[in-house]
């Protein structure tokens, strides 16, 4: 028993917890959780608790259901919103096979592999994530549009504001369950917010944005409202993205910063942007898993620019400039640590873990391989014509998940980054949704033909 | 001068007092300042006990020129003569290291440092050598006093004052001095930054063990925490780190730097947490919180000799305080025998080739492999018994001999043979001060090291005989360090002596891999136990048997399998006999005994079939594989010494059973390299190997059964010409160890027989050869399936020559002339066996390829067939048979080139898949890269298929679910412990990638 496993034991009967909840997420990025009562939890740290892993999305098959999750006890944390004695607490879990090696379709894994194979290199990894999500007063399950929460625009800030009071109990809960926020602020569109997470390594990250889309949905019920972290749930506003920075630390060096370079920015950092361009196209199923992702790139950017809630619908990069797809943020002097980029494509409906795993072995790849970063765009590229954009050589991200299902289909960076296991079950997942998706007949057409045909 | 030709009496003084080249050492003694000795005996006499007297007296020379007046030479001169002590010292010192020599020239007066012998010179102390460096206030003056004090101590240890392990400790304790002198000289350059922080020096390795080289990196880790300020407050955590990072940098480099005097030794700090990425000094609770969290095993290994040595006190006694706990946990971590194993192995093949043989640190049974074992034995029991937690290889050996952890007079020895090996670095390193573990490859190099070492007779060859004496102890001792004690445990022959407790046995045993100690140690008890000389072979051979359990993924079974066989075979003399003198026979045994289920099956059957496993001498013996004709020779004889056909069946099939264990144990030794050779690195000609071997039995074992089913009935002739056409893997020479044998019976009336009576011959010759060969026995049976045959099942079995002719003329579908790519005659009428390649060569290899419509067939074929016949509930990507990417798509893709294509690529008529698809490659019909992509799916789907029947014993088309038998398929194709998901994962990408090729070479165009 290590020192942690016996602090998890030890709080346990300080602090009264009937309940531990052992969290894992599926392959789709939906969080899982099996409670054990703290006795059986010594047992669990040493051999795991078994569940069935064929109802878990992604997980195994019938006849190799036989799964164990193992809570790892460095992310032990008490549920705040169950405050009165007796309390519940939560552990994420490694999912590990039979005979106690890691499983393949734990998504955890995925990101961890990556994150090993960044340290082979010498590199760390952080993130930090930008978190935009709508809070709405209503969540109809029958296809009809649901009702923001308010009316309020960018940084609006209005006395008695659902959003502020939402934002304050958000937070306090966020920190009180170990989760810095940076930042938060009333997003574009009428009900959606914005929160920005302290950065972290990369695992931590994406544990804290499952624990954080949680606690959101936590809280928006408790004030009666309803959180979704849908990429687009109104054809009029812009949709939910998550802009995340990331960075590569070689020990405490920022890997990204070099003095005197164009915009700080090391070799290192130009070879890992140009690894995000090269192959934005086939990790955009990962990066925007959904049908509903595509609305976000391609639905009336042109419209929402400006109004900070712009979705990158093309593979370019750019010093300070927000329609890029890779954003080269302004450098802070004296802030050697901060150099970083932007990715601007991701969306909150993301799995955070493959999400991270991929963006990273494609940065990774280009320094690998020594990619030249092409020159930066500095125009609004929305507002470019297709022959320009064709002559800077700037390409579009696919036009919907069926275009990106296409791409990732033949890429073996993501194949090996996922591991065979779970690329296999997400294209099969997804080529499913895609395929029930063009045989529905949508609103949209009825209200075009209907009236004429 | 003494004339060209003739010797002077003082040439041949010389050589007797060990000159190599007396001249030169002539014309040395008639300088200026030696003439007036220079035959005075007491000095050739000190000369000539040196480990090189020809560099002694070099060294002598340039000492005596380098005084700077008449009367410091005469000084030096006077006392030179008359104090044997100097004397001997000095030459000494003079005569081992030339690095020495040369420092001694420089600075003249240093040599007073050798004149004063007092008794508690005997041993020097931390603060004897702090004193000698006390005056030392920049590097260049620190490495002359560090110089100073070195020479005292190589002084001491040449005369023999002091012997290795003093020798080791008091380098350590110069270390230790010249760190806090450094810290010192760093912290007056930077008082500000002294103040600031509290910066703790802790030693690590050898220096932290208290036994150091005369030349090795000195392994360190820095700690450190905020001074207290003025208001007793500890300042500010940042600013205090950053002070002592430069604290501690500019420390190193006042060690490393090369300056006019040279550099003391390399600091190594990377042994600190995250390595050379990490913070160079962190503060004691961020040292924990790594260790406690991200620390891996070998880390915790090294933690074992941490000692604080410079700085502050106070903080480098917290910081072993609260580390030293966690190395005692380090045992109990997952993987953790996996991880040291894998460790171990690592060192050993990153020697360079050539430098193993004279590799006195890394290479087999070098020092490493002591304090390897040693550590790993510390680390598995230190946490029960606090008495072995010692940092110094030799106190740590010796509480471990005492707590009966290992046998004393295996320690003892080892220990022996640790201080000889420890003894030689030293004087390797003394010579120059260079940092190496190499022994000199130069004959003169050789000869003072052995002169040094007090060989005097006949240097080179003693040395050279010591050394592989001393290895080869550490190496045969290495590995019975573990499992010996084991036996004493159970044995309970010597009385007295200090035992493993049964806890410790199990415990240890668990460490080891063993899933059922208990079970174990009863069979440890019964192969160990007893006064028999049966007995008394195993417990000598067991130590390392179990260590090649231990590498494998069932220990627990291959320790059964030896038990079994064992006694079966115990009472037979040559069988311990084999495994005792012959080098790689209880090697291979156990691999195959631990490896799965059919290789000990085969052999419980028939235990004698051991003696293959030997070195291969004698007739038969050996695991190369024999070629059919020996095979069918064999078989053939058996079967016309056989009275009957049934008894001629058995005899066949009892040479298939040791035929085929002799092909599965040379398979599975080839997969899991042994410790001479290593693992087969080409998987293709594995498989090769394995699919010739088994078709070529099969083919002598149906020659056989045909042979004793016609004698029996028709004796010599049959009224019909007869023969077995092999198709499908048996036809392609690919047949595994489980796989039936796809054939067809073709037969022609002899002249004047009626033709309806042959074919009833033909018929009762098969039914008969199949009852025999599937008949119940202690023999694996042969399955003959015969579904190829036109009309398939509902055709008639055996078919006249001109029956096939008839029918392939009129009916011949697609399929079956694909079927009949895989054709070839494997026994019976040779004659009609060629024959019947004529009729179908046609068929099979249609001139002007195949026409669109028979392509779409073929296509359309293959396709239902993915669709059908995969089982329900399997996951298909890993179906190595029918799956995506598995033999079936492979095969059918290279057959379709072989349909279209044969008939101008004469390449492509081959029954093989692999020499097919070469030729396609080569003929430019698929790209290499294709080809290459084909052929590694093809080959890897078979390695799959012949791992899951060796470790099973049944065929299966897909992976074990059974977590063992997973693993050990893994450890057949490479995968350690622990990595069956990487096997998986590297299994899909493989047959991924092949299907892409599939669908665009068998699909696409």
């Amino acid at each position: 028993m290590d020192k942690q496993q016996e602090f998890v034991l030890r709080t346990l009967e300080e602090r009264d917890i009937r309940f531990v909840r052992l969290w894992f997420t599926d392959v789709l990025g939906f969080l899982k959780s099996v409670a054990v009562a703290p006795a059986e939890l010594e047992q669990a740290f040493d051999e795991g608790i078994g569940f069935d892993g064929s109802a878990i999305e992604g997980f195994a098959r019938v006849y190799e259901s036989d799964m164990i999750a193992k809570p790892d006890p460095s992310t032990f944390q008490i549920l705040p919103w169950r405050a009165e004695a007796p309390g519940t607490a939560r552990m994420f879990c490694d999912i590990l096979m039979p005979d106690g090696s890691p499983s393949f379709a734990d998504p955890r894994y995925v990101l961890k592999r990556a994150l090993a194979r960044t340290s082979d290199l010498g590199f760390t990894f952080y993130t930090h994530p930008e978190i935009e999500f709508f809070l709405l007063k209503d969540r109809p399950l029958d296809g009809t549009r649901p009702t923001p929460a308010d009316n309020s625009g960018y940084f609006d800030h209005t006395p008695q504001a659902i959003g502020m009071d939402f934002r304050r109990q958000a937070i306090t809960m966020l920190e009180s369950m170990g989760i810095s926020v940076e930042f938060s602020h009333h997003e574009g569109a009428p009900g959606q917010q914005e929160i920005d997470l302290r950065y972290a390594d990369a695992l931590s990250t994406a544990d804290n944005i499952m624990t954080f889309r949680l606690v959101m949905k936590q809280v928006a019920l408790e004030q009666g409202l309803h959180a979704t972290f849908m990429p687009k749930p109104f054809s009029e506003y812009p949709g939910s993205g998550m802009h995340s920075h990331l960075s590569l630390f070689e020990g405490d060096r920022n890997a990204f910063y070099e003095s005197g370079a164009e915009y700080q920015l090391s070799k290192v950092g130009r070879s890992f942007i140009a690894g995000l361009l090269r192959h934005a196209g086939e990790i955009s199923a990962v990066t925007n898993q959904w049908v509903n992702s595509y609305k976000r790139i391609w639905g009336g950017t042109e419209r929402t620019a400006g109004a900070g809630g712009e979705a990158p619908s093309y593979i370019c990069w750019g010093h300070n400039n927000r329609s890029a797809l890779v954003r080269v943020p302004m450098y802070k002097p004296g802030k050697t640590g901060s150099a970083r980029v932007e990715v601007r494509s991701l969306d909150s409906g993301a799995n955070p873990y493959l999400a991270y795993a991929v963006l990273l072995a494609a940065g990774l790849k280009g320094i690998e391989e020594g990619y030249e970063l092409p020159p930066g765009a500095e125009d609004d590229v929305w507002a470019l014509s297709d022959a320009e954009r064709r002559a800077l050589g700037i390409e579009p991200l696919p036009q919907n998940l069926g275009e990106a299902l296409t791409l990732m289909e033949s890429s073996d960076l993501v194949a090996e980054t996922l591991g065979e296991h779970v690329f296999d079950f997400f294209l099969r997942n997804k080529r499913q949704e895609w395929e029930e998706y063009r045989s529905e007949v949508t609103a949209f057409e009825l209200r075009k033909h209907l009236p004429v045909m | 001068m003494t004339a060209p030709g003739r010797r002077s009496s003082t040439f041949t003084r010389l050589l007797r007092h060990g000159f190599t080249d007396p001249s030169a050492a002539e014309r040395l003694l008639e300088t200026p300042e030696l003439s007036a000795v220079r035959s005075d005996p007491v000095l050739l006499e000190a000369l000539g006990a040196t480990a090189d007297p020809d560099l002694a007296l070099h060294g002598l020379v340039r000492l005596l020129e380098a005084q700077p007046t008449p009367t410091a030479r005469r000084e030096l001169f006077d006392t030179l003569i008359a104090s044997k002590p100097l004397r001997d010292r000095l030459l000494g010192v003079l005569g081992a290291s030339a690095a020495l020599g040369d420092h001694l020239a420089r600075h003249a007066g240093d040599w007073h440092a050798l004149v004063t012998y007092e008794p508690r010179d005997l041993h020097r102390d931390v603060a004897d050598f702090e004193r000698g460096l006390a005056d030392a206030d920049d590097p260049v003056s620190l490495r002359v006093a560090y110089r100073r004090c070195l020479l005292s101590i190589a002084a001491r240890d040449v005369c023999g004052t002091i012997g290795v392990v003093e020798t080791a400790a008091e380098l350590a304790d110069l270390a230790t001095a010249t760190l806090r002198a450094a810290l010192r000289i760093a912290s007056a350059a930077a008082p500000e930054d002294a103040e600031l922080c509290r910066l703790a020096v802790i030693a690590m390795g050898k220096c932290g063990g208290h036994e150091l080289n005369y030349v090795s990196d000195v392994d360190v880790i820095f700690v450190a925490e905020p001074a207290l300020a003025a208001d007793g407050e500890p300042g500010d955590e940042t600013k205090a780190l950053r002070a002592a990072t430069r604290l501690a940098s500019h420390l190193m480099r006042i060690c490393s730097e090369t300056t006019v005097e040279g550099s003391i030794w390399p600091v190594d700090a990377n042994l600190r947490p995250e390595g050379r990425n990490g913070p160079l000094v962190r503060t004691l609770s961020s040292h924990l919180a790594y260790y406690q969290r991200w620390a891996k095993t070998w880390e915790f290994q090294a933690l074992l000799k941490a000692r604080p040595v410079a700085g502050d006190a106070d903080l480098g006694r917290r910081y072993v305080e609260a580390l030293a706990p966690l190395v005692w946990q380090a045992a109990e971590r997952e993987n953790f025998v996996a991880d040291v194993q894998r460790m171990r192995r690592r060192v050993v093949e990153n020697i360079p080739a050539d430098e193993v043989e004279r590799e006195l640190k890394l290479g087999p049974g070098g020092l490493r492999d002591v304090e390897f074992a040693v550590q790993l034995l510390q680390l598995v029991h230190g946490r029960a018994d606090t008495s072995l937690r010692s940092g110094t290889t030799l106190d740590a050996l010796k509480a471990l001999a005492a707590g009966g952890y290992v046998g004393r007079a295996d320690a003892d020895q080892l220990a022996e043979s640790y201080r000889f090996l420890r003894f030689v670095e030293h004087r390797i390193q003394l010579y120059r001060l260079r940092r190496t573990h190499l022994l000199p490859a130069d004959e003169a190099g050789l000869r003072r090291l052995g002169r040094s070492l007090g060989l005097r007779a006949d240097p080179v060859t003693e040395l050279t005989r010591a050394w592989r004496r001393h290895t080869g102890v550490v190496r045969r001792l290495h590995e019975k360090l573990f499992y010996r004690p084991l036996l004493d445990a159970v044995a309970q022959l010597a009385p007295g002596e200090a035992r493993l407790s049964p806890e410790a046995a199990r415990e240890r045993l668990v460490a080891l891999g063993y899933a059922d100690p208990a079970a174990a140690l009863r069979h440890l008890e019964a192969l160990a136990s007893g006064v028999t000389r049966r007995a008394a072979i195993q417990r000598t051979l067991l130590p390392v048997l179990l260590g090649w359990f231990a590498d494998s993924a069932d220990p627990d079974a291959g320790l059964l399998n030896f038990r079994k066989v064992s006694d079966a075979l115990g009472k037979t003399p040559w069988y311990l006999r084999l495994l005792r003198d012959e080098g790689a026979a209880a090697e291979n045994l156990a691999r195959v005994l631990s490896a799965g289920r059919l290789a000990p099956d085969l052999l419980m059957r028939a235990p004698e079939a051991v003696a293959l496993l030997g070195d291969g001498t004698g007739d038969g013996a050996g695991l190369a594989p024999r070629g059919r004709a020996q095979l069918e020779q064999e078989v053939l004889a058996a079967v016309g010494r056989a009275e009957s056909a049934e008894q001629g069946v058995t005899a066949a099939r009892g040479v298939r059973r040791r035929e085929l264990f002799r092909t599965a144990a040379a398979d599975i030794i080839g997969s899991y390299g042994t410790e001479t050779r290593p693992a087969e690195a080409d998987q293709g000609a594995l498989v090769d190997r394995v699919g010739a071997a088994v078709s070529d039995l099969t083919a002598a074992t149906l020659a056989g059964t045909l042979r004793a089913v016609v004698r029996e009935v028709w004796g010599d002739t049959l009224p019909t010409r007869f023969a077995i056409i092999g198709m499908g893997r048996f036809g392609g020479h690919e047949l595994g160890y489980g796989s039936d044998a796809d054939v067809l019976f073709v037969h022609e009336p002899r002249e004047g027989v009626d033709e309806q009576e042959a074919g009833q011959v033909a018929n009762r010759v098969v039914a008969e050869m199949r009852r025999l060969l599937q008949a119940p026995s202690a023999d694996p049976p042969l399955l003959i399936d015969a579904d190829l045959r036109p009309e398939g099942k509902s055709g008639p079995l055996v078919r006249t020559l001109t029956s096939y002719a008839a029918y392939y003329r009129r009916w011949s579908l697609v399929w079956e002339a694909q079927a009949l790519l895989r054709a070839e005659p494997v026994a019976g009428d040779e004659d009609l066996g060629r024959r019947f390649v004529e009729l179908i060569d046609p068929l099979r290899y249609p001139r002007g390829g195949l026409g669109n419509d028979a392509v779409r067939e073929i296509r359309r074929l293959k396709a239902r067939m993915e669709a059908e016949r995969l089982p329900r509930g399997a996951d298909p990507k890993l179906h190595t048979k029918l799956g995506p990417g598995g033999l079936s798509d492979v095969e059918w893709t290279v057959q379709l080139l072989q349909l279209r294509h044969a008939a101008e690529v004469p390449g492509l008529r081959t029954t093989r898949t692999r020499t097919a698809l070469a030729a396609a490659a080569a003929a430019g019909l698929v790209a290499e890269d294709e080809a290459a992509i084909l052929d590694e799916a093809w080959v890897l789907a078979t390695r799959v298929r012949n791992a899951v029947m060796l470790v099973r014993g049944r065929a299966s088309d897909t992976f074990p679910t059974e977590p063992r038998d997973l693993a050990a398929v893994g450890r057949y194709l490479g995968y350690g412990p622990g990595h069956v998901g990487d096997m998986l994962d590297a299994y899909r990408r493989t047959a991924r990638r092949a299907r892409s090729v599939v669908e665009d070479l068998f699909y696409g165009s």
